[in-house]
C-alpha cells in the first residue's frame, strides 16, 4: 500500500452523487442541518420530528434502515428507497447514522461537503472550551532533531561488533538497573547527546564546586555518572563494566529506593529520568517559561497526553493536557492473545467513570455521569511502554506477576492513538479539518530498539534486555552479551518496550561500528 | 431463535425486537468499517497483520527450539569470546569507605556502608522510638543533635552521624 500523505484518501463520488452535486451542490446538505441531532457521545442522527419516529412514506415501516431523500425530504425503507431512486432521487441520508447513501449503487458514499455540513452543525452546538493557545508547529524541536541526525552520520570503518555493546556486571540483585542502562545506552537521541559531549563533566563539576561554597555539601550529578557509563560502554573495551559509581550516585539521590533488594526496573527508569531532570533543570538557562522542559530526559522521553471528560447528558467536554515520560498499559485479563496495539486501543477507549467519580459538568451545573477518553497529543522522540505485569494490592502485602504473553510489533504506527485520530473517530471519522491537525503528517512511525524482559517470580525474577543494533538483536544478560534471533525477541515477555521515531532510527547511526579512535571524534 | 410451534406472541415479539437490535448493531459496525476503509484510515492493516504473523511464527519456533534444549546464556561464551563467573569477581575500591570490594557483592556492601536499606532504616526508627520514650516532652531527640527538623520521626539519622539527604 502506498504511504498516504494526506489524512484521508479523497473518495471518488459515484456518477449519481456527482450528478446530484452538479444539480444541487450543498443546498440539500445545508437544509438538512436543522434535522441533524448529535448525541453527547458524538454520534449524529437525523431527527425530523420531535414527536414522531421516522417511518417509510410508502409503507409506514419504522424498523431497519430508513433513508431520508435529500431532494424531496421524504423518508423510505430500503425497498421503497430503490423505487424512489427511479424517479431520479438517488441520493439519500441514512437516518440512523447520518451517512450518505446512493440508492442506485446501493452503497454508502462519501462527500467532504456533506461531512463538513454535519461537523459544522456539531460545532455550533457543542461548547468546546478553548484549551490554551493553538498548537503551533514545533520548529525548534525539529531543528534539534536535525542537528542530532547530522552529527551521527555513519562513518566508514571496519565492520566488527556494534559500538557500545558491553556487558554490565551484576553488583548484587542489580539486574533491574543493568537492564534499563542497556536500553538507555542504545537509545539513539540519548546516546548521541552524551557521546556528543552535551553534558560536559568538567563544566558541570566546576559549577557544582561553585555551588558548594554555599549551602549543603554537593552530591555527585547523576547525569555526570550517566555520561561516565556511556564513555565506558563506547570505549571499545569489551570486558564487563561494573556501574558501581553510578549505583552509589543513584542511591545518594534516590534515598527511598536505596536498598539491596530486587527492585522494579520501571521504577528505576522513572527515578533516573527524574534525577537527570533535577540536575539539568537547575543549570538550564533561561528558565523554561510555561512550556516544555528542555532537559535531555524530557526532550527524549516526554510526550503530552490529552484527557477528555465528557458529560453523558449534554456532551460538554473538559480537556486537560499532561506531560508523560512513558505509557503504562494494563494487560487485558480476559484476552488470551493480547497485543500491544490492543492495549493501546484499550488505553484510548472511552471509559465510563464510576458513580463515585461523577464530574461536575459546567454546562449542566451539576455532577453527571461522564466518559473519559485518553489520547496522545504529542508523541515523544522515544516511546517507553510499560506493561503492568506486577499487580500490587493497596497494602502491598499481596502482589502477583502476570505472565501473559504480549505481542508487540517491530514497526509501530501510532497514528490511531493520536488525539487528532481519536477525536476524529469520536465524531464518526468525518472528512473535516479538525483543530490541531498538522498540515504535514506528524511523525508517528516508530521502530523498537530495546526490550526489557522479566522472567521468573515477582521476588526472585531476573531482568534481561534485548537491544537492536544494525538490525541484529543482542541479549544483554548482566555481563553476558550474546546474539539472538529476531524470533527470540518476538516471543519474549516484554515488560518495558522502547520505540524510537523511525526517522531517528534509520539515520541515527545504526551503521556505527567499533572504531580505533576515541568515541568523541567519531560523532562530529 | 428457534421456530417453536408454541412460541407465544410475547416471545415472538421479543425475538423480533432482539433481531432488529442485532441488525442495527451489525449495520452500524459495517458502516463504520466501510467509511474507515474507503477513506484509507486503515492503510496499516496489512503491516499489522504481517507483524502478528511474524510473532506467531516466532513463538512456534521458540517453543520448538526450547524443546531441543537451548537458551540459558549463563555459563556460556559471549559474543566477544569471554566467559564470566556467576558472581562478578572484578575488584575495585568502594567510593564511600575505600575498601576493596568484589563487584558481585558491592551492592549489599554499599547498602550497609551508606547506612541505607531496610535493615538500616529499621534500626534507626527503632532507636528513635526508644529515645522518644525516654525523652517524653522534649521536642528535640537527644540522638539527633544535627537535626534541624522536628523530632517526630521525620529526620532519619544514621549510625555514622550523617543526615539523610532527600
Amino acid at each position: 500500500m502506498s504511504k498516504r500523505n494526506l489524512t484521508y484518501t479523497n473518495p471518488e463520488p459515484c456518477s449519481h452523487l456527482a450528478e446530484y452535486k452538479q444539480n444541487h451542490s450543498s443546498r440539500g446538505y445545508n437544509s438538512l442541518q436543522p434535522s441533524l441531532k448529535t448525541n453527547p457521545n458524538g454520534r449524529t442522527t437525523i431527527k425530523t420530528s420531535q414527536s414522531q419516529i421516522p417511518r417509510c412514506g410508502s409503507c409506514s415501516a419504522d424498523e431497519g434502515r430508513l433513508y431520508f431523500c435529500l431532494i424531496c425530504s421524504s423518508i423510505h425503507c430500503p425497498d421503497h428507497a430503490i423505487l424512489h431512486s427511479q424517479v431520479g432521487h438517488a441520493i439519500a441520508v441514512d437516518v440512523d447514522r447520518a451517512e450518505l447513501f446512493c440508492c442506485v449503487c446501493n452503497d454508502q458514499v462519501y462527500d467532504p461537503d456533506f461531512d463538513n455540513a454535519v461537523m459544522h452543525k456539531q460545532m455550533k452546538l457543542k461548547k468546546n472550551p478553548q484549551n490554551g493557545k493553538l498548537e503551533t508547529p514545533d520548529k525548534k524541536r525539529r531543528r534539534k532533531v536535525a542537528i542530532l541526525e547530522r552529527e551521527t552520520e555513519a562513518t566508514e570503518g571496519v565492520s566488527c561488533f556494534p559500538w557500545g555493546l558491553r556487558g554490565l556486571n551484576n553488583l548484587g540483585s542489580t539486574c533491574f538497573m543493568n537492564s534499563v542502562l542497556q536500553a538507555m545506552l542504545h537509545t539513539p537521541p540519548l546516546r548521541n547527546y552524551f557521546l556528543n559531549d552535551r553534558h560536559n563533566r568538567e563544566i558541570c563539576q566546576r559549577r557544582r564546586r561553585i555551588g558548594r561554597r554555599r549551602g549543603p555539601p554537593e552530591m555527585s550529578c547523576l547525569a555526570c555518572d550517566v555520561d561516565a557509563v556511556f564513555l565506558a560502554a563506547f570505549s571499545g573495551d569489551r570486558t564487563p563494566y561494573s556501574p558501581a559509581r553510578f549505583l552509589h550516585s543513584w542511591w545518594q539521590h534516590a534515598a527511598n529506593l536505596a536498598s539491596y533488594e530486587q527492585q522494579d526496573a520501571h521504577e528505576f527508569f522513572i527515578s533516573m529520568l527524574d534525577r537527570i531532570h533535577e540536575k539539568e533543570q537547575s543549570t538550564l538557562q533561561p528558565k523554561v517559561v510555561g512550556g516544555d522542559c528542555h532537559c535531555v530526559a524530557h526532550r527524549v522521553f516526554s510526550g503530552v497526553l490529552r484527557s477528555d471528560v465528557t458529560c453523558t447528558v449534554c456532551g460538554f467536554t473538559s480537556t486537560t493536557y499532561d506531560p508523560c515520560v512513558d505509557i503504562s498499559l494494563d494487560l487485558d485479563p480476559r484476552n488470551i492473545a493480547s497485543t500491544l496495539t490492543g492495549c493501546l486501543d484499550l488505553f484510548t477507549r472511552p471509559e465510563k467513570l464510576g458513580p463515585d467519580q461523577k464530574l461536575h459538568c459546567e454546562h449542566c451545573g451539576l455532577r453527571q455521569d461522564s466518559l473519559k477518553q485518553m489520547s496522545i497529543k504529542r508523541l515523544p522522540s522515544v516511546l517507553c511502554f510499560h506493561v503492568k505485569r506486577f499487580e500490587h494490592s493497596s497494602a502491598r502485602r499481596t502482589s502477583k506477576k502476570v505472565d501473559q504473553y504480549l505481542q508487540f510489533p517491530f514497526s509501530l504506527d501510532m497514528t490511531p492513538y493520536l488525539s487528532s485520530s481519536v477525536i476524529r473517530n469520536r465524531f464518526g471519522n468525518r472528512i473535516f479539518a479538525f483543530e490541531g491537525d498538522d498540515a504535514c503528517k506528524a511523525p508517528s512511525e516508530f521502530e523498537v530498539f530495546a526490550v526489557v524482559t522479566h522472567t521468573g517470580k515477582l521476588e526472585s525474577g531476573h531482568y534481561v534486555t534485548y537491544v537492536r543494533l544494525r538490525n541484529e538483536w543482542y541479549k544483554c544478560d548482566d555481563a553476558w552479551v550474546t546474539r539472538v534471533s529476531e524470533a527470540a525477541v518476538r516471543a519474549s515477555q516484554g515488560y518495558l518496550m522502547y520505540y524510537v521515531q523511525k526517522m531517528l532510527y534509520c539515520r541515527g547511526g545504526e551503521e556505527m561500528n567499533c572504531m580505533a579512535t576515541s568515541p568523541r571524534h567519531c560523532c562530529l | 431463535m428457534s421456530n417453536d410451534d408454541n412460541s407465544s406472541p410475547h416471545s415472538q415479539l421479543s425475538s423480533h425486537v432482539f433481531e432488529n437490535l442485532l441488525d442495527s448493531i451489525i449495520v452500524d459496525i459495517a458502516s463504520e468499517c466501510h467509511r474507515i476503509s474507503i477513506l484509507g484510515l486503515d492503510c496499516n492493516l496489512e503491516g499489522e497483520e504481517e507483524e502478528l504473523r511474524l510473532s506467531a511464527q516466532a513463538r512456534r519456533r521458540v517453543a520448538d527450539s526450547s524443546n531441543s534444549g537451548e537458551t540459558n546464556s549463563k555459563h556460556v561464551v559471549d559474543i566477544f569470546g569471554q566467559t564470566h563467573p556467576a558472581i562478578a569477581n572484578e575488584i575495585f575500591e568502594c567510593m564511600n569507605c575505600g575498601r576493596s570490594i568484589m563487584a558481585g557483592r558491592f551492592a549489599p556492601h554499599l547498602e550497609k556502608c551508606m547506612g541505607k536499606g531496610r535493615k538500616a532504616r529499621l534500626k534507626s526508627t527503632r532507636s528513635s522510638t526508644t529515645q522518644n520514650r525516654h525523652s517524653r516532652g522534649n521536642p528535640v531527640s537527644v540522638y539527633a543533635p544535627y537535626s534541624n527538623r522536628a523530632a517526630n520521626g521525620t529526620a532519619d539519622e544514621y549510625a555514622n552521624g550523617s543526615l539523610e539527604e532527600s
